[in-house]
Order: structure tokens, then C-alpha cells, then sequence
């Protein structure tokens, strides 16, 4: 299926309503986590599903083994979220979210649920706040769990062929913390989205 | 026939009486809402519920990880959730199998909803609460049988230990491990002696009961550290991490002896058994695990050379 590419001016606006979603979200982590966040600009970009293990390399880095949790989003938007995080990660996260410093196996993906699930609200409550647009979403659930980066997605188990995918960091001050958020939205929910900014861009 | 229906009240009744446990609580952790299935799984009634604190209610409530997590929906107005495989159960309630079940009580999945009000605040969280008993129970069930698979892959079907695969891949970790952290590594390979004979003489019954006997007099002298399995045929072969070529020849002696001195019966007849041996230790030179393996084959052979019921310590040619 080919994909109409979103035009300059609706990339335009996608990436202000993602900055506007940043700032609420990098304000609303704070408080929750008493920690200042720092979140990159987003990027968005089409992306095919044969390169779509290449890219997540390009974004991740090659570094050691990593863990994926996935959460699906649907609503007015329709699509999937992936953090990915090394381990150095997850453990400073565990006194930041109330939990024990000892984690035992549960007690750990617990708490890399609850991140992702706040990372993963945090900055889809601000682009349907933005958008005006509702949201409901689905447990999160671990997708890998310490392994290569290369094994997070198996292209050849997908069902799509283009994919809109956007592209945030989270790293927290002062602490080893970095995390990686993707958002992706395959074929039809790209032109939900799409008529989504249509509508904002109109409203404004 | 149509009939206009006021969905206020139906809504009411489905909420009440759904099979979900449904609650909300405000910012103070009071209980708003308070449905039928929590009634009946809790014990405590709506009328006793609403306006109380759901801390004072239900003191065993993990409060300081709760409290956080219910903060974190009024905060972000965000979803929360919790699963029965990292947290079993939010409230400690009785099941439905408690004859069939195995568990000791409610299994849950639970979702934390921001309700928002008109203006767009979350002044309540609405909390659904999922009795996933049945899917805990046949999820650990499929685990059961999936471990159960995986050891049963790593077994010999006659004689219940390991077999020659799961062998191979203990030693190529064990052998990666000494040479990462370092310490040391012994390996014993044997040979049930004239083993062909009895199969000729006796029948395969016999050769079968042979083998059987032979791995669990092994098992039995074996360290709980060390890793026995069936190599192939009438070869066995012995693991034994962090052991110098001393220890592992001792441990040898012991399998000889053990076997030779044993009493073998096949339809109530004795049948006489020895075993030759070849030990050696992983020394600096070996490359790879199965060099280990060639190595004690050389000094297994030497064993046989000698008259069998030999150990027989493998020695580098220089």
C-alpha cells in the first residue's frame, strides 16, 4: 500500500503540536518524578517497514542490550508505542517511582511498565490535548526484554508496509537515565492523524 | 416496537452489576463509587464504603507505591495500569476455583481511568479491577508443560539423564566461563567395557537394564555441581567445573570402582560390568570445549589399551 507523504504544511504543524506535547510532558514528568526531564525535539519521518530495524538501530545506538515495552493507543488515533531503555536505565528510575531498592524480577517490570506507561501518557495527553482529539490505551506489555537491539521488531512478522514513526528522548538530569520513545502509526492512522492536524490547523 | 430508553439509569444498573469491579476514588483516596462485584468480593457494602478513606478500609493496600500511582493519573490524566504477572492482585479477594484453581486468591488486572470533569481537571479516578484468575491459572499451566518440554529436550529416554546435546552446550558455558572469570574445569569421558558382548549375549533387555543401572550408579556418586549425561552408545561423560585433575581422577576412581563393585542383575543373573575412563583438565592451551572432549577420548582409549577398568589421566604430548 503507498502512502500519501504529509505535506510540508502538515509536517509543520505535527512537529508544533509535538513541541507543545514536550513541554507538558517534560513539566507533568517533573512533577511526577521530582526530577528534571530533559526530552529531545521530536522527530517524525515515513518510514518502511524493511528499514524499520535500521532505523531503530540509528536511534537507539548500538549499545548493550536493551528492553522494550509496547502500548497500544487507539481512539482518534490509532497506533503503537515502543520505549526502549537500557538497563543502567530501569534502576534509576525505581527510587524516582516509589519503589523498593531491592527489585526482584516482577517488581522490575513493574516498574519499567509504570515508566513507559508515564512516558508513553505524558506525551500522548499533550498532542490530544493539543489536537482535541481522545485517546484511550491498553496495558502496556515487555516486548523484549534484554536483548540485542536488532531483535525488538522482526520486519517479517508486520502486516504494514509504511509506517508514520515519531521520535522522542528522555534523558533525566544529573542521573544515567535515557530512554527512547517511538510512536507508530501504519497506513489508515496516518490519515487519521493527518485529518487530526487538518482540523487544528483549521480551528487555529 | 421501539423503545426509548433513559440510558442514565441503564447505565447505572450496568455499572452496578457488570462482572468487573468498578470504583472511584477522589483526591483524598475516598471511595466515590463502590460496585457490586467489589461488595461481594470485599465484604463491605457501598453504603459503608462511599465517603470513607480506601487506605482506612483496606489497610493491607501497598499505600506508598498506590498512592503514587494514583497520583500520577490525577497529575498526568493519564492511564495507569497494573497486571496479575508483576503484581498479582491489588485486593486480596477469594476466586472462583477454589476446589480447581491452585491459587490462593483473586488473580487481577487492573485499569486507573482519569475521570475528567468539564473543564478538563481530574478530580476522580475510576478504577476497574479484572478477575484474571482463569488466564493466571492456564498461563502457569502452559509454563508447566513448556518447562517440562524443554528439560525433557535436554534428557536421554532411556536413562533419564542428560543427553550428549545438553552435555556439549554445558560445556561450551562452562568452558566460556572459565576462560572469561577464570577458575578451572575437569571433564571425565567413560566406557561401559565390552558393552557389545552383552547386547550379543544377553539380548538389548539386558544391554537397556545395563545402561540404566550404570547412569543411576553414576548420578549417585557424582557431586551435586558436577553435570552427567549419556555422550552416545555406552559412553558417558562427566562435567565437573572448578576441579583440578587431582579431584577429577578421584572422582573417576570412585565411578570405577563403584560400577565394578555393584551388583548388575539382569533376570535375577548378575552380570559383571567395567567402565574405562579418561580425565582431563582444561589448561591453557585448549582453543575450544570439544578439544576437551579429544582430549579425554586419547586417555579413554589409553584406558582401553591397558586392560580396561582404568582411569586414565590425559597428559599432553609434548
Amino acid at each position: 500500500m503507498s502512502i500519501t507523504p504529509l505535506t510540508e504544511d502538515q509536517r509543520d504543524a505535527l512537529q508544533e503540536v509535538l513541541n507543545i506535547a514536550m513541554g507538558q510532558a517534560g513539566d507533568s514528568l517533573a512533577r511526577i518524578l521530582d526530577a528534571f526531564v530533559e526530552l529531545s525535539v521530536p522527530r517524525i519521518r515515513i518510514v518502511e517497514v524493511k528499514e524499520v530495524t535500521n532505523t531503530i538501530r540509528e536511534m537507539v545506538g548500538n549499545t548493550a542490550d536493551v528492553t522494550a515495552v509496547r502500548q497500544a493507543f487507539f481512539d482518534d488515533l490509532r497506533g503503537e508505542a515502543i520505549v526502549v531503555m537500557d538497563e543502567n536505565g530501569c534502576r534509576d528510575l525505581a527510587d524516582l517511582m516509589g519503589y523498593d531498592d531491592n527489585l526482584d524480577c516482577q517488581a522490575e517490570q513493574e516498574l519499567l511498565l509504570d515508566v513507559s506507561n508515564v512516558l508513553v501518557g505524558a506525551i500522548l495527553n499533550g498532542v490530544t490535548e493539543t489536537l482535541g482529539t481522545s485517546l484511550s490505551y491498553s496495558a502496556p506489555s515487555i516486548m523484549a526484554e534484554r536483548c540485542p537491539v536488532d531483535h525488538i521488531i522482526d520486519p517479517r512478522n508486520l502486516s504494514w508496509t509504511h509506517a508514520l514513526l515519531l521520535e522522542v528522548n528522555y534523558s533525566l538530569k544529573n542521573r544515567g537515565f535515557k530512554s527512547h520513545l517511538l510512536l507508530l502509526m501504519a497506513e489508515e492512522a496516518i490519515e487519521s492523524l493527518r485529518k487530526a492536524v487538518d482540523d487544528f490547523v483549521e480551528s487555529i | 416496537m421501539t423503545m426509548q430508553l433513559n440510558s442514565a439509569p441503564l447505565l447505572d444498573f450496568i455499572v452496578g452489576k457488570i462482572n468487573v469491579g468498578v470504583f472511584v476514588i477522589n483526591r483524598d483516596m475516598d471511595i466515590v463509587l463502590w460496585n457490586h462485584f467489589m461488595e461481594t468480593y470485599s465484604g463491605l457494602k457501598a453504603d459503608d464504603a462511599v465517603g470513607t478513606n480506601v487506605f482506612d478500609q483496606f489497610p493491607e493496600l501497598p499505600r506508598r507505591w498506590l498512592e503514587r500511582k494514583i497520583n500520577s493519573v490525577f497529575v498526568l490524566k493519564n492511564f495507569a495500569f497494573t497486571s496479575w504477572e508483576q503484581r498479582p492482585y491489588l485486593f486480596k479477594f477469594p476466586h472462583n476455583r477454589p476446589v480447581t484453581g491452585g491459587v490462593d486468591c483473586m488473580r487481577q488486572n487492573c485499569t486507573f481511568l482519569p475521570v475528567r470533569n468539564e473543564a478538563g481537571d481530574v478530580e476522580h479516578v475510576c478504577v476497574t479491577l479484572l478477575d484474571v484468575t482463569d488466564t493466571s491459572i492456564y498461563q502457569s499451566m502452559m509454563k508447566d508443560a513448556l518447562r517440562r518440554l524443554a528439560d525433557a529436550s535436554n534428557r536421554d529416554g532411556l536413562t533419564g539423564i542428560y543427553n550428549r546435546r545438553f552435555l556439549e552446550t554445558s560445556l561450551d558455558k562452562e568452558f566460556s566461563r572459565v576462560r572469561r572469570y577464570g577458575g578451572t574445569l575437569s571433564f571425565i569421558l567413560l566406557d561401559i567395557d565390552f558393552f557389545k558382548k552383552v547386547n550379543d549375549n544377553l539380548g538389548h533387555l539386558a544391554g537397556d537394564e545395563v545402561l540404566r543401572r550404570a547412569a543411576e550408579i553414576f548420578s549417585h556418586t557424582i557431586r551435586d555441581s558436577d553435570t552427567l549425561g549419556r555422550y552416545g552408545g555406552e559412553e558417558f561423560a562427566v562435567i565437573l567445573p572448578q576441579t583440578e585433575l587431582d579431584g577429577a581422577v578421584i572422582l573417576a576412581e570412585r565411578l570405577r570402582q563403584n560400577i565394578e563393585e555393584a551388583e548388575i542383575l539382569y533376570d535375577k543373573n548378575p552380570i559383571p560390568v567395567t567402565i574405562s575412563l579418561g580425565v582431563t583438565q582444561l589448561s591453557d592451551d585448549v582453543a575450544a570445549y570439544e578439544q576437551l572432549i579429544n582430549d579425554a577420548d586419547i586417555a579413554l582409549y589409553q584406558s582401553k589399551e591397558n586392560g580396561r577398568n582404568k582411569v586414565t589421566a590425559f597428559k599432553p604430548s609434548v
